[in-house]
């Protein structure tokens, strides 16, 4: 038997960020009496190491180790950076919206940087147990933390409904990969697309294991017709989660999608380009077209971001690296913003209202004109309109697209984009040009919540100013050579 | 590889005659007249007053769920032990460090008082 | 028919069996001992693919433990599930063609077109000394060793999310019970205060006494 120890180097920030969660588990038993603040600190200052820790070791070359279960390439250490970027922004807002909710619990921090954990499995596997084992680390601290409000009863619903859904999703792609694995005979990624690319591989089987695969990724993805689960989950959940719930995990369902679709059944692209088109289209008609009648700034937000994964599907459905680069481009941002809307939702609630009917927002400019002048930016970013960044990943997945020779696709995304300002829009109206007769004042829970929304918000701009670098690291850490 | 299943399979038909016969011997040769008032349930005499079942405590659910996590756990420390000395050191350290993260969970619900009844 | 395809056979039809009763019965606790046939048939048509260590582990886990998790669910809802099913044999006609088309679907993939035997081969039968469990093990916790650890993390957030979800501080109305330690401590001046107060005189004690006397 021949078998050499790993290298762990490049799986360090793994490790570290295990270590120190396990850590912080056990601590928090200590902590929740005497500091209850210190997990919460010790959660941000996990995070930052293990951020640190990845930028030091920045890598351009693609390092696999564990007996090729684990890969590092550059487009693993991107998206985790932003994990870990979006992470930090995702803990800043939910300590403050736990306290408000008096449902602080230590164990919120910890499921979540399980969670970031399991992101990092997903965004690094090279092996389809790998992948599935970190998809599942993820969903369950998610399912957990959706329950943990226990006495809302909303909140359970929300739990119970992304738990069944998750779990039926989760089992359509373990089939999937198990067909996949009976056509290729391997659970390596790349060496599927080795026996792929030798055409040993059972025609029919593969792509009946990739409608199971797809389905699956749909599912985590919430694209249509597998969006059931979203509005319900993102409206009921306490916002704190639904805002970890619409960030963070899309970028690593994002590195999923790359993983199994391009690193592992790249050359099954006719097979998977097809399905891709329609759950894309779908996604941006059913999502823009329903957005447009809900009350409900939370569901709105849902629906609106169905539709942003229609992008998403679309760029990936372009089907090469260029479209791959600008979904990534794409979920980035989509990330970034929903930090930025979901924040500034609970920057404005108080216990026992939630400031997510769009009623609420109604006047916000006279009652606190920064804080409108934010959600415009927010809800101009989503729309696309320029200079905001919104507009730079929405051209750049159309532009892919087009590029790829799929014009007419490229169109409905348009015309799906200028019904969807129409509800970004609504938003503003009300806030700019709707007058509350009793004018309640709407100001932030703290002062340092105020401002870290104005700083996500304000980056929607500065991004969209300066768009380049970021679209310039994605093309980049897809191999892509930018033209122009 | 089979045969040496043979007399487990043995044992199973052995099971299921010895349990299965006597009911089957029972049903055949008794005598059965069955009325209305013989088979409806009661207590004491009484009719029933209410279901059987009844709403169990959920600490019943967590000691079920905790138990199923260790024996997860020894599943994989049976075929650990098999091949331990065709591992080698990786082997025993890659245990340990599985072992090691369910300590961690030990102590969590050890601390958490999930383990005391009251 | 070869003995051990008889063996299989009678393992696959109770184990189909089993499980069309598991969906069919009204009463839940049977049906949760239907699902415990069909995991011991499973487990030895497992056996019969020599992997031996598999189909213990069903037993071992599911049998064992997981099946306790479900009795547990199903005293602890105390729902009747035979109510909840009212109205649920209307859909039985969509849910059979759907069941049919699926079925279809599968056979044709998974079936003897793409995984028969002139395809795959006949299965390797190994000797009396072959051991399933040293196949898996081996790899397992070498080349796998980083998803073995993966699934200890999984574990590990199991055990989170159960404490967190369940786990509820019993506030003193919860649950009433005893505390003797606190019984035997108490000490009387801890119950009963002594009050001093002035003695009351009542002012015509010797005429009422004059009038008890008179009485008797």
């Amino acid at each position: 038997m021949t078998f050499e120890v790993p290298n762990l180097a490049p799986a360090l920030p793994e490790i570290v960020l295990l270590t120190l969660t396990s850590f912080l588990l056990i601590a928090d038993t200590v902590w929740s009496k005497r500091c209850a603040h210190c997990t919460y600190w010790a959660t941000q200052i996990t995070l930052l190491v293990v951020g640190w820790l990845i930028v030091s070791s920045f890598t351009t070359q693609t390092v696999v180790t564990f007996d090729g279960s684990f890969v590092r390439d550059t487009l693993a250490d991107v998206l985790k950076l932003f994990i870990v970027a979006t992470s930090i922004g995702i803990f800043l807002f939910s300590r403050e919206y736990l306290l408000q909710q008096r449902s602080y619990h230590g164990e919120f921090f910890v499921l979540g940087l399980y969670g970031v954990l399991g992101m990092f499995v997903m965004v690094s596997a090279y092996n389809l147990i790998t992948l599935y084992l970190g998809l599942e680390i993820m969903s369950l601290a998610l399912y957990a933390m959706i329950a943990m409000q226990r006495d809302s009863q909303k909140a359970s619903e929300a739990a119970m409904k992304y738990f069944v859904l998750g779990a039926l999703a989760t089992g359509m792609m373990l089939y999937g990969m198990s067909m996949l694995y009976g056509a290729t005979g391997t659970l390596e990624l790349p060496k599927i697309a080795q026996v792929i690319a030798s055409g040993h591989a059972d025609q029919a089987v593969l792509a009946f294991s990739l409608v199971f695969i797809v389905i699956g990724l749909a599912f985590k993805l919430g694209a249509v017709p597998f969006h059931m689960w979203v509005p319900d989950v993102y409206h009921g959940a306490p916002t704190a989660m639904t805002l970890y719930l619409a960030s963070a995990p899309k970028i690593a369902a994002f590195a999923m999608l790359y993983r199994l679709l391009w690193d592992g059944l790249q050359l099954a692209l006719p097979d998977w380009q097809g399905m891709l088109i329609i759950l894309s289209v779908l996604s941006l008609i059913v999502g823009t077209v329903i957005a447009v009648v809900q009350t409900n700034l939370k569901r709105l937000l849902a629906y609106s971001g169905i539709s942003h994964m229609g992008f998403v599907l679309m760029g990936v459905a372009a089907g090469d690296a260029e479209g791959f680069a600008a979904a990534m481009f794409y979920i980035i941002i989509y990330a970034i913003t929903s930090v930025a809307a979901f924040g500034m939702i609970i920057a404005l609630a108080r216990m026992g209202h939630e400031f997510d009917e769009i009623e609420d927002f109604k006047g916000l400019n006279q009652r606190n004109p920064w804080l409108a002048a934010m959600m415009l930016f927010i809800m101009f970013s989503m729309a696309g309109i320029p200079p905001f960044i919104g507009f730079w990943v929405k051209l750049a997945v159309i532009e892919a697209a087009v590029n790829a020779g799929l014009l007419w696709l490229a169109i409905v995304a348009v015309i799906t984009a200028v019904i969807g300002a129409f509800y970004y829009l609504r938003v503003v109206k009300v806030m700019y040009f709707d007058t509350v007769e009793e004018s309640k004042p709407a100001e932030p829970i703290t002062r340092e919540l105020g401002f870290a929304v104005s700083v996500v918000s304000g980056l929607l701009l500065i991004l969209g100013l300066f768009p380049s670098w970021i679209l310039d690291l994605c093309y980049r850490s897809l191999g892509v050579t930018v033209v122009g | 590889m089979l045969e040496n299943y043979l007399p487990i399979l043995v044992f199973v038909v052995l099971g299921i005659l010895f349990g299965v016969g006597p009911i089957v011997v029972g049903y055949l040769l008794g005598p059965q007249k069955p009325d209305d008032e013989k088979l409806s349930p009661y207590e004491c005499g009484f009719e029933a007053f209410e279901d059987a079942r009844m709403k169990f405590d959920v600490r019943f659910y967590l000691v079920a769920i905790l138990f199923i996590i260790f024996d997860l756990e020894i599943a994989f420390l049976f075929p650990w032990a098999v091949v331990l000395d065709e591992i080698g050191t990786f082997g025993l350290v890659s245990m340990a460090v599985f072992l090691a993260l369910l300590v961690v969970g030990f102590i969590y619900e050890w601390r958490k008082g999930a383990l005391e009844w009251e | 028919m070869s003995f051990e395809q008889l063996v299989f056979y009678a393992f696959a039809g109770i184990s189909s069996l089993a499980a069309l009763m598991m969906i069919t019965v009204r009463n839940p606790v049977k049906a949760a001992l239907w699902l415990v046939l069909t995991f011991i048939s499973a487990a030895g048509v497992w056996l019969l693919a020599e992997s031996e260590f598999l189909g213990l582990v069903l037993i071992l886990v599911y049998v064992g433990a997981v099946m306790v998790l479900f009795l547990f669910v199903v005293m602890m809802l105390d729902i009747n599930l035979a109510e909840m099913k009212e109205g649920f044999a209307q859909y039985a006609p969509v849910g059979a063609l759907v069941a049919l088309v699926v079925f279809g679907l599968i056979y044709l993939v998974v079936g003897p077109e793409h995984f028969g035997l002139d395809k795959t081969g006949l299965p390797v039968t190994h000797g009396p000394d072959y051991s399933n469990t040293k196949e898996i093990a081996v790899p397992l916790y070498t080349q796998h060793a980083y998803a073995f650890v993966l699934a200890a993390v999984l574990l590990l957030v199991g055990i989170v999310a159960a404490i967190a979800l369940t786990l509820r501080r019993r506030g003193p109305r919860d649950a009433l019970y005893q505390d003797i330690d606190a019984q035997v401590r108490v000490r009387a001046e801890d119950r009963l205060t002594m009050v001093k107060m002035a003695p009351e005189v009542e002012p015509d004690v010797s005429s009422k006494n004059e009038e008890e006397e008179g009485a008797k």
